[in-house]
This record gives structure tokens, C-alpha cells and sequence, in this order.
């Protein structure tokens, strides 16, 4: 009996184990960046994903939309859009004035947001871990790319959107994910530096020198735009403790609480290419 | 032979798309929900223990690939751990009897937490650095697994008996 027979169970998984591994192993240089498989496996499922929670949702809505009164209903959805759209906007003005004294330069930094603002669903979390991504229900045919800042309802900056963009829906980076960074200020102190996620539900301040002075405890964290990825003025979240850093002496240990709630966040913001810090 | 071979691919086929729904579902509910809750686990351990090792293992490279697309994590690892899972799962399930109920659910929970061990081990090396327990909830996946597998196998059995009672 040749070998092939006697041990086909055997070879079957070192062939389907080498496979992994050399999968595993051409992606390491390029850390988070997807491979066109990988692309290609999310632009056949992210459709199915889609479908299931738009039926959830078709089904859901037809009870309430039917039975529930419809009149109130739609003018209630009315509503809800339009204090969607002028939250984002209250927010943007209130940081914007925070960051910028002159007059113009407000003026200037809304009109780069004007009709930039692509509302959509939330329609997935990441398999592996929920504080890393979500899937949102536009993609490229909305205008939505790589790189834009995502935001929840109220403004809070959520993430940004990452490579696969599909033709209807688009992963985000969440900015809980321990490979996200976004360089931020604080309102009161000034202090700068990075928020990176840690993969659960809090973020950490890093790069802020131990000798640097100020920073406490609820202090508000904006963004700063210098990244070149999120708008400047975005609301981040708030300080939540202060340390010292044990590991790395230079460095001071601040714990951050984001603002969204990965539990309650159902539509968000993207903000289509508004030129970062510029 | 070929025709139950080909009905299985379909079914298991099937049963991954049921897996992206679960899946798709458990995300709508809440992060937690998602932490210990393993659609695709379920769905090669109750698939290798009905067709064997090698379905198994190819089962699991399909599944284990499906759920790292959905992810930012490496690609492969889903994959990897899946694959051995489904070929252990299989092999062991041809050698030593898990149809009584509770020693299934106990075959169950050893398959599942060695998924869960092999995974965090991979993880580790290829990230190099430690992973988010999320508070020790992701514990909890490998006895959500196994309740779900064993109760899969313990519906098919009533089905059955069912049928054969009728016939």
C-alpha cells in the first residue's frame, strides 16, 4: 500500500497546517494590512452579514412600523435624523471653537465638513475580539474610502475605516484596538500625546513625559489632527487615572476612558475626507 | 457513499453560513455575547465528530478563515486552530465512543479548551505580546461550546429515535 494511503489523514493536515503557516507567516512584515484572500473571503461574507441584520432589522421595523403607530413612527425617524445631523454639528462647532480663537479659522474648519458626513449602521463586530472592529453598512459606492474618522451620534470619535472597503460595507478600526493611535490634547492642561487602544474597554495616554506637569482626572481629550487621519477638535474621551509609568520611568501611566459605548452604538458618522490637520 | 459525502459538504456549507448569522446576531447584542460565544467552534466539532478527520480539518480551515476575515487579527490563526481542532476532534471521536451524553459533553469541553490553549498560544507568538481575557469572560467560550455542540448531538439523537419510532 503506497504511503499516500496509509497515512492520507496525516499528510491531509500537515499540507492544511503548512498552509496556515506560510498564510500566517507572509503577513507578518506587514502586521495589520490585509491580504487580497482575506479581502476576498470578506467581499463573499460581509454581503451575507449584511442580509441577515437587514432582515432582523426589515422584520423588527415592520412590526413596529405597522403596528405600532406608524404616524409617530415616521416622524419620529425624521427627527431622530435631523438631532443626528445637528449634534454632529453642535459638537464640531463646540470643539472647533475650543481649538481654534479665530473667527475665520472656525468658519474655515465647518466648511471642510459640510456634506461630508456619510450617516451609517453598524452592521458587525470583530469575530475575534468586539473592541478591535465593526462593520459599517456603506462602503465605496457611498464615498466612503480608506482612512476617514468615524464618529457616534453625539460626536465622540469612534475609530477610522481600514482596508477591505467593500462596494456596501466597510470595516473601522475601532480606537480600543491595541494597534490604533490617535494623537490628542487635552482641553485643560495641553498636555499631548497618543491614545492607543488596549483591546478591551479603556484606551491609554502614551508619550506623555514624567516631568511633564498638569493632566487630571475627567479631563477632556480632543484630537489634534496632526496624525493626518482625524479632523482636529474630535472628542476622544476623558482622563481616568493618572500613574507612574513602572516600565518606562521617562513616561507617565494615564489610563483613558473612551466616550462611545461599543454596546449602544448603532449609527455612526464618517467623515469623508476632510484633510486631516491640515 | 459519494451522494451522503456530497450531502454533508452541503450541510456543512450551510452550517457555515448558519455560523456568519449566529455570528452576525451575537454582534447586534453586545461584545459579551461575542466573547463567549463561538458559532464556528461548534459547527467543526459537531461536523468532524459525524464525518471524521480529514472533513474535519478542511471543515475547520474553511471556518477558521471565514471568522478571521470578519477580524483584525492575523489572518491564519482562526484558521490554524480550527484546523487542528476539527482533525482532533474527528480523530478521537473514531477511536473512542462520545455518544452517551454526558461523556460528549466532556469530549466537548476538552476539545474546546484545547482550541482555546492552542490559540492563545499562537496568538501570543505571533503578536508577541499577552492577550485581553476581557476580565476572564473568554473562559467561559469553551463551556458555551460544549453545551451547544453536545445539545446539537443530543436534538439529532431524540430526532431519530423519533423517526425510527415512527417508521
Amino acid at each position: 500500500m503506497p504511503i499516500w494511503e496509509k497515512r492520507r489523514s496525516a499528510l491531509i493536515l500537515a499540507g492544511l497546517v503548512a498552509f496556515h503557516i506560510l498564510l500566517i507567516s507572509i503577513q507578518i512584515p506587514r502586521g495589520a494590512e490585509k491580504s487580497l484572500f482575506e479581502k476576498s473571503l470578506f467581499f463573499l461574507f460581509s454581503p451575507v452579514q449584511r442580509a441577515v441584520i437587514g432582515a432582523v432589522r426589515g422584520v423588527g421595523s415592520l412590526w413596529t412600523n405597522y403596528f405600532d403607530l406608524r404616524g409617530v413612527r415616521g416622524e419620529n425617524q425624521k427627527l431622530k435624523k435631523e438631532i443626528f445631523f445637528l449634534n454632529q454639528d453642535v459638537r464640531f462647532l463646540g470643539d472647533q471653537l475650543q481649538l481654534y480663537r479665530s473667527e475665520a479659522q472656525v468658519r474655515e474648519r465647518l466648511a471642510a465638513f459640510q456634506g461630508k458626513i456619510v450617516p451609517a449602521r453598524v452592521i458587525g463586530a470583530d469575530s475575534a475580539n468586539p473592541y478591535q472592529t465593526i462593520v459599517l453598512d456603506k462602503g465605496s459606492l457611498d464615498g466612503i474610502g480608506k482612512d476617514m474618522a468615524v464618529c457616534d451620534r453625539l460626536g465622540n470619535l469612534v475609530g477610522r475605516t481600514i482596508e477591505p472597503v467593500n462596494f456596501k460595507e466597510t470595516m473601522v478600526q475601532l480606537i480600543t484596538d491595541k494597534d490604533s493611535s490617535v494623537s490628542v490634547v487635552s482641553s485643560v492642561a495641553g498636555l499631548t500625546g497618543s491614545v492607543t487602544g488596549t483591546s478591551g474597554a479603556v484606551c491609554e495616554l502614551r508619550y506623555v513625559l514624567a516631568s511633564a506637569s498638569g493632566g487630571q482626572l475627567g479631563e477632556e481629550l480632543l484630537t489634534t489632527g496632526y496624525d493626518k487621519i482625524y479632523p482636529a477638535g474630535l472628542r476622544v474621551g476623558t482622563i481616568k487615572s493618572l500613574e507612574k509609568d513602572k516600565l518606562s520611568p521617562i513616561f507617565r501611566l494615564i489610563t483613558v476612558e473612551p466616550y462611545f459605548r461599543l454596546n449602544t452604538i448603532d449609527i455612526v458618522a464618517v467623515i469623508a475626507k476632510t484633510g486631516g490637520g491640515e | 457513499m459519494r451522494e451522503t459525502a456530497l450531502k454533508d459538504v452541503l450541510r456543512a456549507f450551510l452550517a457555515t453560513l448558519l455560523a456568519v448569522l449566529v455570528y452576525s446576531l451575537a454582534g447586534g447584542a453586545g461584545p459579551a455575547l461575542l466573547i463567549v460565544l463561538n458559532a464556528f467552534s461548534v459547527v467543526v466539532l459537531y461536523f468532524s465528530v459525524r464525518r471524521g478527520e480529514v472533513f474535519g480539518a478542511f471543515l475547520g480551515t474553511a471556518c477558521g478563515l471565514v471568522q478571521d476575515s470578519f477580524s483584525l487579527g492575523v489572518f491564519g490563526v482562526g484558521g490554524l486552530t480550527k484546523t487542528l481542532l476539527g482533525f482532533w476532534a474527528g480523530f478521537i471521536s473514531r477511536r473512542i465512543d462520545v455518544v452517551p451524553v454526558f461523556r460528549n459533553g466532556l469530549f466537548m469541553l476538552a476539545m474546546s479548551v484545547l482550541e482555546m490553549i492552542l490559540w492563545v498560544l499562537v496568538t501570543a507568538v505571533v503578536r508577541r505580546e499577552s492577550l485581553n481575557f476581557h476580565g476572564g469572560l473568554i473562559l467561559l467560550q469553551p463551556l458555551v461550546t460544549a453545551v451547544l455542540g453536545s445539545s446539537l448531538f443530543a436534538v439529532e439523537r431524540r430526532l431519530r429515535a423519533r423517526g425510527s419510532r415512527g417508521a
